[in-house]
């Protein structure tokens, strides 16, 4: 079992740097997600690991051997690696038991043994009444199982997952999250998992990092991300934020709309513009002026407000013309147009880097 | 709260419409029918009565013991099967390079295959004529100079069994190779990874997973050849007869000499037809076979074979090969042009434009062929892409109640061998009450005919791609079936129309296997009039007219794959 | 009409007795009046605009023969169609079949065909006045129905380049030597009238057994009597078994390495009438053409490119044997008629295509 590092990691088509000078080290036995919007780099990063791809600079290292340089790269069949495709990849001219079985014939293994462990992972998948059948007469779960059997029978050391969840229907994509989890926890591989679905990666990550065009924005545990957002994009692109922006005062305060917002996170420089971010669900209303607090209380109008049965949508517009979503619990109704404070907890206010 | 609704009488039209669709699709149901129906009715009324009118299975017992009839079947199989063979062998390993590896200039390759297949076969047995008779070939001729032989050796006989399959073969691989391309396109990348990352090598991988899923296109690649093989017309006429053999379509193209025995040659064209028809259900069969298509989302494009310091002997060899078809015949035919003898090499010293003179001031001719060859092939063009829109328009979105019929109509002529189809059209345009043998629409039907399973499969391919929606949208406005069609569906499919009009036009430029049975000196096209010049050995002539024909084509598909958004696709679809 | 060349005697001894030839078949006694070419003819000819000749005769001559006629009678334009006799026979009778008529003046190397076309009433009667004047009997229909256009003989060539002259065949029978075996080229009788004709004569003067060892030879098989000259100068074969003299004859003049033998057994004569047809598209023009094939200009035409004349006043070119001293083989069309079918199954048998 070894660790994977990616060093300085770089890979340009043209002009156009698709990975940009990525550096990552995935400790043995972590499950790492590369989570970011289409195009963001996540996929040839995942295929550069695999040795599908080679890099124009930079390094990948596996353990203590450098895999994939600019100057040389292993093979994928030399990596001992296992990778999960997210169109699966099955052979349509072989059975469900000839494909799980391709790898462990590679490995030159014993037909009773491979026999076993077939038999074996089919069993945990669940598969073990369709060994003789083709993917073609198998259903999209039944399919992706079978890539899960055939890339987990093999033991690898890395184990590789390429939006495996994409192609299946909202109940059993929530199912097979967990699966995944669970398995990661039973056979701890160095597992590299990339998605663009947020959910996803919050459930099955040890470690999530977001790329945005080419670059790692954010590495963090999923609770760090969520709480600690660094950046406007991740701030976006994880939970549901509010994007505020205002003019620095001091290197704990902003100005939003002539009102002094404390804030918390990395030191602001006076004078400058300044963004924060605040969940929807941290911003309390209240219909009267709140006695005395003049700080982090933001005058707005209702704009909109949409009953969702467990919670109120309210869009409501302060003194600059910015647009901020909140959510309550559903028992206060305030009608539209109506005149509301809003109230900013400091700690929930966090300042995004530039 | 009492809320009433006044329900309204249904809305009088403001203006009364005719909807065109029914009507129009009926009729062009009918004219399928006729096209294809007819003449393969009367070829089995013809087969089955003697000269008299009386029922007989005499014909058939004649095919079945005369010498005459069995040498040439034997011949056709030998040749067959020979001919697809090599086809395979050469073209599956050139699919491969081109699809799959990093052989260099493989768009090239792939223009000079497409190049084979515009040449017409009958022009490439001329031309091989030229370079490969024993003694007066020109290649035979450079074997001489090079290793100072008798006089009598050759190196080369093309007129021999093995010569005709040898130019067959020529013609006939990129059926092959288009086929197996295409597949290896198709082939998803992941297939290839996955099996990559699980261990396998290169080499591991091609033998457990690219072959395998390549070889259903590779079988139908053969039985494709294998037909075409068997059904071909000019190039056995022109090489089989110095060769001292018949082959079977020779053989039924010798019935009609006075006096013509109809009857016979209708039965010798049924077993024709019957082989056609078995081996296409086969093809069919096999490339429809559970699960060799694409499961799953997002596939990958493939990754390359390194082939390292093999990648220019690869090429070479596939330029090796293509000299065949494309190279050699073209440069041979250059020579005729401008030598005085053919079997002379051109110098600047005896260079002389005679035959072109010849061709265009003297041969009285070629103006009245020129302009029905331009005819034929326009109209050709125009009125088999209008049908295979509206009948794969009919198809794709089962229009009418009988759909599934009409598709299998039109591609059913796809079974019928040119020959066959020729003496089919005679037997019913020759008697009332059509007689239209003669005119330029017996003609017109034939080539129709032909194209049009080819046309109709192109189309169906571009329907599926247009979202059925985009024309409920259109209907839901008011708009016939009609009307939606031509102003939404086609101008959507404007590039695969266009691209299917030109290919018609090569097609039918080359066509003779059918003309040859149809023309009358009023109707008389290019190819058949390369026919008939090499009957007298007029070569210099024939290299003249070939060269036109091939520029125009060249011309036509270089037009093609300048339409934005088509050029790179023509292979796909061919 | 004496003199070098063709004389009413040659014809007599070459065509055989008057009782056989292919011009004694009557329908009435008298013949019809000679027409001459006049304003008015040519006139209505240009009004047509249009001939079209149907020939086997070897095309470079016969695009030559279209233009020359073309060049006296500007306006009317000749379309050549040219392919083996026995085609064009099959040819015009699939067009008669069909009712379609698209031929104006025929003329064929298989003179059995006019017996047929007579017979079926298909030929129109047309006396060109040249024929009435200077034209022997024996070479022109009773009834006016045709006429001796041209004449050849179909004889033995050889490559000079690849054969020496002490070395090459004399007679038929030589050809059957085995140092000739793969050597040979030859012409059929199912596409070529010139070789059905000369396949009938030899059949009956020399025989059958001829054949059967001459299809042990190897030989290459082409279609057209014009064929084997071309094949001869190319160098693809050295020696022909058959061929039309004049084609080859034309190759020697233009610098071709070929030279023609004529067989002691004798050479086969082959005699091409022309005629037109009663429901000819362009009638008029018909007449006129037909006028100027018999005419002195066109029969010289024929003679320079090696073809032999009937004409009274047209001797033979210089340098090309006359006719007198070719020991020529007597043709017989009504024979041809009737055994043709035969004559072409028995060759396919013998040669297998």
């Amino acid at each position: 079992m070894a660790s994977v590092e990616l060093r300085n990691l770089t890979k340009r088509y043209a002009a156009l740097a698709v990975v940009d000078n990525v550096s990552l080290r995935i400790e043995h036995g972590v499950l790492v997600c590369l989570l970011g919007p289409s195009g963001c780099g996540k996929t040839t990063t995942l295929r550069l690991i695999a040795g599908f791809v080679e890099p124009s600079a930079g390094e990948i290292v596996v353990g203590d051997r450098v895999v994939s340089s600019a100057a040389r790269t292993l093979p994928p069949e030399a990596r001992k690696m296992s990778m999960i495709f997210q169109s699966y990849a099955l052979w349509p001219h072989m059975t469900v038991a000839d494909n799980v079985a391709y790898g462990l014939k590679l490995r030159k293994l014993g037909r009773a043994e491979i026999a076993k462990k077939v038999s074996a992972i089919l069993t945990t998948t669940k598969l073990a009444n369709l060994a003789e059948r083709y993917p073609g007469e198998l259903s999209g779960g039944q399919q992706q199982r079978v890539a899960l059997a055939r890339a987990l029978v093999v033991d690898p050391e890395t184990l590789l997952l390429d939006e495996p969840l994409s192609n299946l229907d909202a109940n059993l994509r929530e199912e097979m999250r967990f699966e995944v989890r669970r398995l990661h926890d039973e056979y701890r591989y160095t597992t590299v998992y990339v998605t663009h679905d947020q959910s996803e990666a919050m459930t099955t990550a040890d470690l999530i990092a977001v790329m945005n065009g080419g670059r790692i924005e954010q590495l963090g545990s999923p609770e760090d991300i969520y709480a600690r957002p660094r950046s406007e994009f991740v701030a976006r692109f994880i939970g549901s934020s509010n994007i505020i922006k205002g003019l620095a005062l001091d290197a704990g305060h902003i100005t939003v709309a002539g009102v002094p917002v404390s804030c918390t996170g990395a030191a602001l420089a006076v004078g400058r513009d300044a963004a924060i971010s605040i969940r929807q669900h941290e911003i309390r209303v209240d219909t009267a002026q709140p006695a005395g607090e003049r700080q982090n209380v933001l005058p707005a109008v209702v704009a909109r407000n949409v009953f969702l049965g467990n919670s109120r949508d309210y869009m409501v517009e302060i003194g600059d013309g910015t647009q901020i979503r909140v959510v309550t619990p559903p028992g206060e109704n305030i009608a539209q147009g109506s005149k509301v404070w809003l109230r900013l907890p400091a700690e929930r206010c966090r300042v995004l880097e530039a | 709260m009492n809320l009433t609704l006044a329900v309204s009488a249904s809305p009088a039209r403001s203006t009364f419409r005719i909807d065109w669709s029914r009507p129009i699709l009926v009729v062009v149901a009918a004219a399928l029918c006729l096209l294809v129906v007819l003449p393969l009715g009367w070829l089995v009324y013809y087969s089955l009565h003697d000269r008299a009118g009386g029922f007989t299975l005499a014909n058939f017992a004649q095919l079945a013991t005369d010498p005459t009839f069995l040498d040439p079947l034997v011949t056709t199989a030998i040749l067959a099967i020979s001919s697809a063979a090599i086809c395979c062998a050469v073209a599956a390993p050139m699919g491969w390079l081109v699809a799959r590896t990093d052989m260099p200039l493989r768009k090239t390759v792939r223009a000079l295959v497409m190049a084979s297949f515009v040449t017409p076969p009958f022009l490439g047995a001329v031309a091989w004529e030229l370079l490969a008779a024993p003694n007066s070939g020109l290649l035979n001729k450079i074997f001489r100079a090079a290793t100072g032989a008798e006089p009598d050796d050759y190196l080369f006989n093309i007129y021999t069994l093995p010569g005709l399959i040898f130019v067959i073969a020529c013609y006939t691989f990129p059926y092959v190779f288009v086929l197996v391309a295409n597949a290896l396109d198709r082939i998803p990348g992941d297939l290839e990874d996955a099996s990559s990352i699980l261990g396998g090598s290169a080499w591991t991988t091609a033998v457990r997973v690219t072959i395998p899923l390549a070889m259903p296109a590779v079988l139908a690649g053969a039985l494709i050849a294998f037909l075409q093989a068997m059904t071909l017309f000019g190039s056995p006429a022109i090489l089989a007869l110095p060769a001292g053999f018949h082959t079977m379509t020779t053989k039924i193209w010798s019935l009609f000499q006075y006096p013509p025995k109809l009857e016979l040659a209708a039965a010798a064209s049924l077993p024709l037809l019957a082989v056609t028809v078995a081996l296409l259900r086969a093809e069919s069969f096999l490339l429809g076979r559970r699960g060799y298509s694409v499961v799953g989302g997002r596939q990958g494009d493939p990754r390359r074979v390194r082939l390292g310091p093999w990648r220019w002997v690869a090429f070479a060899a596939t330029f090796v090969v293509l000299l065949n078809p494309v190279f050699l015949p073209y440069g041979a035919l250059l020579n005729a042009v401008f030598s005085h003898v053919p079997s002379e090499f051109v110098s600047f010293d005896n260079l002389t434009l005679h035959n072109i003179k010849f061709v265009f001031f003297e041969l009285s001719a070629t103006g009245l062929a020129f302009k029905n060859t331009l005819i034929l092939c326009t109209s050709t063009a125009t009125i088999g892409t209008v049908m295979a829109v509206v009948i794969a328009y009919m198809t794709s979105r089962k229009a009418i109640a009988w759909h599934r019929a009409l598709g299998f109509l039109a591609t059913a002529p796809v079974a019928v061998p040119g020959i066959v189809l020729g003496v089919g059209l005679f037997l019913t345009y020759t008697r009332p009450p059509f007689v239209l043998y003669g005119t330029l629409w017996i003609l017109l039907i034939a080539f129709v005919t032909i194209v049009l399973p080819f046309a109709y499969q192109q189309l169906q391919s571009a329907f599926r791609v247009v979202n059925p929606d985009i024309e409920e949208a259109s209907r839901i406005l008011g708009a016939t079936r009609l009307g939606t069609l031509i102003h939404i569906t086609a101008p959507l499919l404007r590039t695969s129309v266009i691209a299917t009009w030109c290919f018609i036009f090569v097609g039918v430029i080359r066509e003779l296997s059918a003309a040859i049975m149809l023309f009358t000196s009023e109707t008389k096209v290019i190819s058949v009039l390369i026919f008939d010049l090499n009957e007298s050995g007029d070569l210099g002539a024939i290299a003249v007219i070939g060269i036109i024909m091939l520029v125009v084509t060249f011309a036509v598909v270089v037009l093609v794959n300048r339409i934005p958004g088509y050029g790179g696709e023509r292979l796909r679809n061919a | 009409m004496g003199g070098v060349g063709v004389s009413r005697r040659t014809i007599l001894k070459a065509s055989g007795a008057a009782a056989v030839g292919v011009f004694a078949s009557p329908i009435r006694a008298a013949a019809p009046e000679p027409a001459s070419i006049t304003p008015d003819l040519i006139e209505a000819a240009k009004k047509e605009g249009k001939v079209i000749y149907y020939t086997s005769m070897d095309l470079p001559l016969s695009e030559r023969l279209a233009k020359a006629f073309e060049a006296k009678y500007p306006g009317i334009a000749v379309r050549v169609e040219r392919t083996g006799a026995e085609r064009v026979f099959q040819r015009v009778g699939q067009e008669y079949a069909s009712n379609i008529h698209a031929v104006d003046v025929v003329n064929s190397s298989d003179a059995s065909h006019f017996i047929v076309w007579k017979r079926d009433s298909l030929l129109a009667s047309f006396v060109p006045e040249d024929v009435a004047k200077y034209y022997p009997v024996e070479q022109r229909d009773r009834d006016g129905m045709f006429a001796a256009f041209r004449a050849s003989l179909s004889v033995i060539g050889y490559n000079t380049r690849l054969v020496k002259p002490e070395d090459a065949p004399k007679s038929f029978a030589d050809l059957l030597d085995p140092k000739w075996a793969g050597k040979i080229v030859k012409a059929h009788p199912g596409y070529s009238g010139t070789i059905m004709t000369a396949t009938y004569e030899m059949s009956r003067d020399i025989g059958w057994d001829y054949f059967e060892k001459l299809a042990k030879q190897r030989v290459m098989q082409v279609q057209s009597a014009s064929d084997p000259p071309k094949k001869l100068a190319l160098g693809e074969r050295s020696v022909m078994a058959d061929g039309n003299e004049y084609v080859l004859f034309q190759l020697k003049e233009s610098g071709g390495a070929v030279e023609p033998v004529y067989p002691t057994e004798g050479t086969p004569l082959i005699v091409s009438p022309n005629g037109l047809f009663k429901a000819a598209p362009n009638p008029n023009a018909a007449r006129l053409f037909q006028s100027f094939c018999f005419s002195p200009e066109c029969q010289q035409l024929m003679i320079d490119g090696g073809m032999r004349s009937f004409h009274g006043q047209i001797k033979d070119k210089p340098g090309h044997r006359p006719l007198d001293d070719v020991k020529a083989m007597k043709e017989d069309a009504a024979a041809v008629e009737q055994h043709g079918d035969e004559i072409k199954a028995h060759y396919v048998k013998i040669f297998r295509v």
